[in-house]
């Protein structure tokens, strides 16, 4: 993966390659698809636990003023 | 960079784009804090999330593709031809400001020894994209998914703002060259659009419940913490000093630019590569900022929340033309913005019943507005580029700026590019009964679970003995 062995060589070279990240110029497509198999995944996982979480809540029917009793006094 | 001089004006422009950054995050931490601040108790938390997990949402997706959009879309696509290539198709050729370098999996988007500009430009550009999605979020509190104000934020800060940055506020967008738009400091890019989009979701999305009476009167939901509230738009004006910063190129030579034979002009420039100065600017901003401040004090009675704002609204007033204006113009134009998005503000919540809960439609979007077509007739005649002065509707050349452009600029900021595909998206949203949390949990509060859990730590923790 190592795209810098010799920094000597490297910035000695006649063109000097500019991308030094590791596997520059191979692993770019794969990390943009693991990205968005991760940012997809994200938006299900939270979507379902924020509408388990709202339908519960929900079902309790609590008054406007509830909140006011859970704030501690210390 | 193999000679110093070289080397020390790429360096120097790293750095300052990195210190804008770094500024501009102030905005954000303002914006959470204002925010939380104007909400009740029962819904601190979920508010504060809300707000912050819009920097991942908005991030990642303009590392894959908001950057691309701004690159590839000056031209319309169709509208006006590209001064680099000369098609009015998407810029993704080869050419040297083609969005061909900068998708997610170019070696410009990533370290890269031949090139210290991008990231730094891209983070200032994200930061942007930010403020336009926080823009959005103050307004829509107390009542909206997380989920949908994640896709709504995505939306603002992703694609629409960048679609119209490319548009408005890129040297070769078509809105320069065919209709004269001038927007330095993004009264429109910014704040008219995403004012417009705020106001988009809050036709679909309604009022906090008991915002208005039976009868139909608009009650008041005051800040719960003003001094949160002060010491966030306080951040939001030290976050809007970078703002201007990253608005500017910090040292650039017009004349091999312009093509002007022999002649070298070192200058800082807008966005639109013409020349300005950060000491102009930083009068302007100053100004601005008092004129709106001297308008909300005057209008609002004193009001705090109002005042506060208002100095906001006074400087996005006069960013269009904040490069260019007498500091006296500039705060004048502040003035003006201040009372008129004022006053919208309240005719627009009594006749259409719309709970703007922080006055973020009026702030940005009535003030963007406004500043727009004031810039267009302050500003008549000044050329909107560098490059080739023309006629409106040419296409070919750029027509220089006026009041008829200025106000079709504004229509599109406002209505074309924010509250109508904010509308549509929220409607899509309600559709799927995915944009408003259940009434029940409104009226116990969004953190009502939290709050009881935390009770119960804290009972434990207050009785133990060790």
């Amino acid at each position: 993966m190592a795209t810098v062995s010799n920094w000597i060589d490297h910035l000695s070279a006649e063109e000097v390659a500019g991308a030094i990240y590791p596997g520059a110029g191979s692993v770019e497509g794969m990390l943009v698809i693991i990205g968005i198999i991760l940012w997809v995944g994200w938006h299900v996982l939270t979507a379902r636990s924020e509408s388990e979480e709202l339908s519960r809540l929900a079902k309790k029917r609590h008054s406007a003023n509830d909140h006011k009793s859970n704030i501690t006094d210390w | 960079m193999t000679d110093q001089l070289g080397a020390l004006t790429t360096i120097f422009t790293e750095f300052y784009y990195w210190v804008t950054v770094v500024l501009m995050f102030l905005i954000h931490v303002g914006f959470c804090m204002y925010e939380v601040g104007a909400s009740r108790y029962k819904h601190h938390q979920h508010t504060l999330m809300k707000n912050t997990m819009l920097i991942p949402l908005v991030t990642v997706t303009w590392f894959f593709f908001g950057w691309w959009i701004y690159w590839a879309f000056p031209t319309g696509p169709g509208i006006a031809p590209s001064i680099m290539n000369e098609s009015t198709a998407l810029i993704t050729d080869e050419s040297a400001f083609s969005a061909t370098w900068y998708t997610a999996t170019s070696e410009l988007m990533a370290v890269n020894l031949g090139d210290h500009i991008s990231g730094v430009f891209w983070a200032a550009f994200l930061l942007f994209s930010w403020t336009a999605a926080s823009i959005v979020s103050g307004a829509i509190i107390e009542r909206i998914t997380t989920f949908a104000f994640g896709i709504l934020a995505i939306a603002i800060g992703s694609v629409f703002w960048t679609i119209d940055a490319a548009w408005g506020w890129h040297f070769d967008g078509w809105m320069l060259k065919i209709l004269g738009y001038h927007d330095a400091y993004a009264s429109g890019v910014i704040h008219a659009i995403a004012g417009g989009f705020a106001l988009g979701v809050l036709m679909v999305l309604g009022p906090r419940i008991g915002k208005f009476s039976s009868s139909g009167e608009p009650r008041n939901i005051g800040p719960r913490n003003p001094w949160l509230v002060t010491v966030g738009l306080f951040l939001i004006y030290t976050g809007f000093w970078g703002f201007y910063a990253a608005c500017n190129i910090p040292i650039f030579d017009l004349g091999p630019e312009y093509g002007m034979e022999g002649v070298t002009y070192w200058t800082a420039t807008n966005i639109y590569v013409t020349p300005t100065t950060l000491s102009g600017i930083t009068f302007n901003f100053l100004m601005s900022l008092s004129g709106g401040l001297l308008a909300g004090y005057w209008i609002a009675k004193g009001d705090p929340f109002w005042t506060y704002s208002s100095g906001l609204a006074g400087v996005i007033c006069a960013s269009a033309g904040n490069d260019l204006y007498h500091p006296i113009q500039a705060m004048i134009i502040g003035m003006i913005g201040v009372v008129i998005a004022y006053k919208l503000h309240y005719w627009v919540e009594r006749k259409f019943k719309i709970d703007d809960a922080v006055g973020a439609v009026a702030v940005h979007g009535y003030a963007g507005f406004v500043g727009l077509v004031i810039c267009g007739f302050v500003l008549n005649g000044y050329p909107s580029s560098g490059y080739s002065v023309g006629a409106m509707w040419d296409g070919t050349t750029y027509a220089t700026i006026n009041p008829l452009g200025q106000f079709l600029g504004a229509i599109i900021m406002f209505v074309v590019l924010g509250l109508i595909p904010g509308y549509i998206i929220a409607k899509v949203l309600n559709g799927m009964g995915k944009l408003r949390i259940p009434r029940e949990v409104e009226i116990a509060g969004l953190d009502y679970e939290m709050m009881e859990s935390a009770k119960e730590d804290e009972k434990a923790v207050s009785s133990a003995t060790r």
